[in-house]
């Protein structure tokens, strides 16, 4: 009686067969859609820090643009100069010019510098020169012991005095004493087909005589740049006539990802931002 | 409880537990991916928030800085800004002229929250900003946008000539200036004294004009929220160094005595009306002035900046005089600072 009882039956057998099939079934299933939660929520976690990337990368180069600073304001490219260092003319003489540079030479990223800008302090217009860094770098002279002389306070901070030449060719005149002078790059924003994920949109970006490098991928169909000149409305493209008077961007960097299997779908991220430009009046 | 039971029991209980266990590993999958996913949209919110917070931190600092510095420029100040600081930091760069400097500033923003208190958010932005020293223009002894001023005849004296000489301070026995400016007419009753280089001016373009002369920020030095020495109250001048030319305001109408005798820039925020036992050695800044006015002024006084004076005839029955070197340690105290536009730029 004892043995009968601790055996099993083969109608118990298949009841807990198909029971354990049921559970099984159950927590698979369980996990099937844990898993496609986690590849949706991924998805979306990744078209979030795209657009964000993207966003972020343009924001910090466009809040910064000056008066003037737009060179192509379309639809999918957006070409802006944008300061790299400003500096204060503190002493000229017959043949130096000599500012103040915060941060120093050392701090200076010159690769990607396109140019030199003077401030018209009386209109508020920049003069936009094409220059290197190499070709305006004077590595010589004294530059804190004459600013110094000019009044410049100098303690603790010679490095950040700095000799720039040929101005005088680039300008055909030499600036003076409190003048401002701006160090530009020329970037390239560029909205076009994604080389690191195809099918979808990539924003690159370039400066002035290098090739665009993909800054960030995944960039819906819709993707694109819009310019307000004064007012509230916002347009795709803007005429040469009117680029100085843009004085915001907005960037619409709705992002996509595509499901990686049948059974999911697309995760698009409707996403844009309007940038602000804080120095053009 | 027979054995068969007991085995029965031991055997039910085993299945259950291999199900619990698989559940709760089901469970322990999602809420670990879950958790994940949010944590990293959290972490990235957050920073991108922090960043942006201190950016506008940054640029808040320095706007303040530049707004609310008067006199000297410090070297360094810091502000709690929202959930931030700003650090300011300046540099004097050049020097245009002997009135006009050119200074750099610098704000450097932390914000830090409870979760990231090691590494808080950090922006730094920069400028060029002109520092306008002793920018107020002497014009006259007594500039008043009244119809018509008078020395008046019971021992009135308003006198343009510098009482200071060279020995007295740098700037000393400057050049002698008008006596009495007002719109239309000027002058002396009899026993009156009106003097100085001419003894007056009339400015018939009224307010607008003799305000726009002066280079006084008016508008910024009588808002009662612009922070300045002395609010209110007379400084303690025992306690500040004797050579120091405070700035000192007072909102509304004002009716100083002696024990509101001192120096430096008097600033009145409505009207003033002086008790004949007042006296002041510097700058007076006056909304208005009363019609019968008493006191002794070493300096300069400027009245009716509200507008054109209530009073159409001001009749001056104390004394003013023309003191180059109150004025100009006086003027040095009203020095600011003005952002150069198109210079604001955020350092990577």
């Amino acid at each position: 009686m004892v043995a009968r009882s601790a055996g099993f039956t083969l109608i118990e057998t298949i009841i807990a067969l198909v029971l354990s099939s049921i559970v099984i079934m159950l927590v698979s299933t369980t996990f099937l859609v844990q898993t496609q939660y986690y590849s949706a929520q991924t998805l979306r976690a990744q078209a979030h820090d795209n657009a964000r990337t993207a966003t972020e990368r343009m924001a910090g180069e466009l809040r910064s643009v000056m008066d003037e600073g737009f060179v192509v304001a379309g639809r999918r490219t957006l070409t802006v100069r944008s300061p790299v260092r400003l500096f204060a003319v503190c002493d000229v003489t017959s043949t130096n010019v000599y500012v103040h540079n915060e941060g120093g030479e050392t701090g200076l990223y010159n690769a990607e510098i396109a140019g030199v800008a003077w401030l018209n302090q009386s209109t508020g217009d920049w003069d936009y020169r094409t220059a290197t860094w190499a070709y305006m770098d004077g590595t010589t002279g004294t530059p804190a012991p004459s600013c110094a002389v000019s009044g410049a306070d100098t303690t603790w901070a010679t490095g950040e005095f700095h000799r720039v030449r040929r101005l005088g060719l680039l300008y055909g005149t030499f600036p003076i004493e409190g003048d401002i002078l701006m160090l530009y790059r020329e970037t390239t924003f560029k909205i076009q087909t994604s080389v690191l994920e195809p099918g979808t949109l990539g924003l690159f970006r370039g400066t002035y005589g290098q090739p665009l490098v993909e800054l960030a991928t995944g960039m819906d169909s819709t993707a694109q740049f819009q310019y307000r000149t004064g007012g509230t409305t916002y347009a795709d493209t803007i005429t040469s006539a009117n680029l100085s008077s843009i004085d915001a961007v907005r960037f619409v960097a709705d992002a996509r990802k595509r499901a990686e299997s049948g059974g999911q779908r697309d995760v698009t991220y409707g996403w844009s931002v309007n940038m602000v430009l804080r120095n053009v009046p | 409880m027979n054995r068969a039971d007991r085995v029965d029991t031991g055997r039910r209980g085993g299945f259950v537990l291999a199900l619990v266990v698989m559940m709760l590993f089901a469970i322990s999958v999602a809420a670990a991916t879950g958790y994940l996913v949010v944590n990293s949209e959290f972490d990235m919110a957050r920073g991108a928030d922090e960043g942006a917070e201190a950016l506008a931190v940054a640029r808040a600092g320095l706007h303040r800085f530049v707004a609310e510095q008067i006199g000297v420029v410090g070297d360094s100040v810091s502000y709690a800004v929202g959930g931030g600081v700003a650090m300011i930091t300046t540099r004097k760069i050049a020097s245009q002229d002997s009135i006009t400097d050119l200074y750099y500033v610098r704000s450097e923003a932390t914000v830090s929250s409870p979760f990231t208190p090691s590494s808080p958010a950090r922006r730094v932005v920069g400028a060029y900003a002109w520092h306008h020293r002793r920018p107020l223009r002497h014009w006259a002894a007594a500039m008043i946008t009244a119809t018509a001023v008078y020395a008046q005849n019971s021992g009135g004296l308003i006198d343009g000539n510098d009482q200071n000489s060279a020995l007295d301070c740098p700037g000393g026995n400057a050049t002698d200036i008008t006596g009495a400016i007002a719109r239309t007419t000027t002058g002396q009753q009899s026993g009156g004294v009106l003097a100085g280089s001419p003894t007056g001016k009339q400015w018939s373009g009224g307010f607008a004009q003799m305000y726009d002369s002066v280079g006084l920020r008016w508008d910024v030095l009588s808002d009662p929220t612009f922070p300045v020495d002395f609010e209110g109250t007379p400084p303690s001048w025992a306690s500040l160094p004797s050579d120091s030319f405070p700035v000192s305001r007072v909102n509304g109408y004002f009716n100083p005595g002696s024990s509101w005798n001192g120096r430096g820039v008097l600033i009145v925020n409505g009207e003033l009306d002086a008790g004949s036992s007042w006296s002041w050695n510097g700058i007076v800044l006056a909304g208005s002035v009363d019609d019968i006015h008493e006191g002794t002024i070493r300096g300069m006084l400027i009245g009716g900046l509200d507008g054109t004076n209530p009073y159409s005839t001001v009749y001056w029955r104390g004394s003013i005089r023309y003191y180059s070197c109150y004025v100009y340690e006086a003027n040095e105290s009203l020095s600011y600072l003005e952002l150069l536009s198109d210079t604001e730029f955020e350092i990577f």
